[in-house]
């Protein structure tokens, strides 16, 4: 079947029906709930919070990034079904924002994931994130969203600088890091149920 | 044969729009409560093209495929069974204790699919869903006793017959506490707000729902539209009196009235749930189970008593 024919209703419905994974990283996270409830209504654009990355569309990135927070951006990021767009919020997404001498924050978002749309501010009003959200609505219909399509085509570079920050193997090192804590634990009940008996 | 088919898919799009634009006003009309705006009522089906048009998909092998089209295969086998006017194609079978059969099934398909995936929210909503399926079943059916009783019949179309001469179900006492405890139920079957512990958004994650992406999602969707219009119908057949029309002399205008009627009183039974549902907290699963063999089941239970007087 001829999908062309379809594709303004398509587009339609992904600029009318984003679905926002909650991940409040930094203090962006406290410009969420006001969108949200009843006196920015976002829902009346059909957003929507969800708690789901695999369901959801619009990924904002509300606030300074730690490398930590970093790991879980990128493996929230890779769940999620491709056309994807990403906001970054905040000053500290654009280049590191208060936070530009500091050892434990990322500078530069753009490195490590790919960003449509910034909103500047520290925090940007509830209307700037509306703006932002209007201009990614804008993106997606006339096609100049793509960051789902330069991840995929640059994710050499993308890979590169994650590894550069991380070092190589850190999924399965992130993965595998509790797992001598757990033995640990398991050896300590094992020696206090020896003494018991 | 051919008739039969055309009715099939006429009932099959018509429940899909009309549960979608049910899905709507849920929405809606919760924003309405909490004081916003809302989306518009198309919302859902919006939500739905973009789930279907999505350029990526997993899949966690044939079990978590299966399972979904187990489930909107379930539901839609539902809707066939429930007296819709006279449209309804295998009305003649639609059992009281099939039907209700036929809609927990979809339940157990969205399992297998959440299980399989082997995501531990998944699991854990899933033995939350099953443990609400099992409470559920005791209140429902002291209910289904007390119509069969009431009625001397278990036959969905002959219940909707019946009310044509003696007046609705819930102008019978006995029938009427049946009917608080099936909505009680109801509540839990379209998984609204006081128990919505399967899916619990925010406690789990999303619960089951927390693996499916893009065209799975999707496909959920038209289930969830589907199941919510098969619900709402069965309630309005056998408490509220269905609707036969036969007043128009052309079939076509009957057939439109009786819609018209059925659509008004499943608005009404969809009502009282969403309003229910926004102002009560979630409850726990221990409460739920403990709220369900209790209260629901005694005045079903007394229901069923005084329809056996």
């Amino acid at each position: 079947m001829d999908w062309k024919l379809w594709e303004p209703l398509i587009e339609f419905a992904r600029k009318r029906s984003l679905w926002i994974v909650s991940f409040c990283t930094g203090c962006g996270g406290i410009e969420m709930p006001p969108l949200m409830t009843s006196r920015y209504d976002l829902e009346r654009f059909g957003m929507m919070p969800n708690p789901a990355p695999r369901m959801a569309d619009l990924f904002l990135i509300t606030g300074y990034v730690t490398p930590k927070t970093l790991k879980r951006i990128i493996i929230t990021y890779e769940m999620q079904p491709d056309p994807k767009y990403v906001i970054a919020h905040g000053s500290c997404t654009i280049n590191g924002g208060i936070y530009w001498d500091a050892y434990n924050a990322i500078k530069r978002l753009d490195a490590y994931i790919p960003v449509d749309v910034y909103i500047a501010g520290c925090m940007p009003r509830p209307e700037s994130v509306m703006e932002g959200i209007n201009k990614m609505m804008e993106m997606i219909e006339n096609g100049t969203a793509d960051s789902w399509k330069r991840y995929k085509e640059n994710y050499e570079w993308y890979k590169k600088n994650q590894d550069e920050l991380f070092g190589e193997g850190w999924r399965e090192r992130e993965a595998k890091r509790w797992i001598p804590w757990i033995m640990d634990d398991l050896k300590r009940v094992e020696k206090e149920r020896e003494k018991n008996d | 044969m051919f008739e039969v088919a055309l009715k099939a898919l006429f009932l099959l799009l018509y429940a899909t729009f009309v549960g979608f634009i049910f899905m709507g006003i849920i929405r809606k009309v919760s924003a309405r409560i909490h004081r916003r705006v809302g989306p518009p009522l198309y919302q859902p089906i919006l939500d739905t093209i973009k789930l279907l048009s999505k350029k990526s998909n997993i899949t966690h092998g044939l079990i978590y495929d299966f399972g979904i089209i187990y489930a909107l295969g379930a539901t839609i086998l539902a809707l066939f069974f429930i007296p819709i006017g006279s449209v309804s194609i295998l009305r003649a079978y639609g059992d009281l204790i099939l039907i209700t059969f036929l809609l927990e099934i979809p339940m157990l398909g969205i399992m297998f699919a959440a299980m399989s995936s082997g995501n531990p929210w998944a699991g854990l909503g899933a033995q939350r869903a099953l443990l609400t399926l099992l409470a559920i079943q005791v209140p429902l059916g002291f209910a289904i006793v007390a119509l069969a009783e009431f009625y001397g019949t278990f036959s969905t179309y002959q219940i909707v017959m019946a009310q044509q001469v003696s007046g609705w179900s819930i102008t019978h006492v006995s029938l009427l506490l049946a009917a608080i405890a099936y909505d009680i139920v109801l509540q839990a079957m379209f998984g609204k707000e006081p128990f919505d512990i399967m899916i619990a958004p925010g406690e789990i994650s999303l619960g089951p729902m927390v693996e499916f992406g893009g065209k799975h999602m999707g496909i959920l969707q038209i289930q969830h539209a589907i199941a919510l219009f098969a619900e709402t119908l069965f309630f309005s057949n056998i408490f509220l009196g269905g609707a036969v029309v036969t007043i128009f002399a052309s079939p076509v205008l009957n057939t439109i009235a009786s819609l018209g009627i059925l659509l008004i009183k499943q608005i009404a039974v969809l009502m009282v749930a969403i309003f229910i549902g926004n102002i009560f907290p979630r409850f726990t699963i221990d409460q739920a189970a403990k709220f369900y063999w209790k209260w629901p089941t005694i005045i079903a239970a007394l229901g069923a008593v005084l329809a056996s007087l």
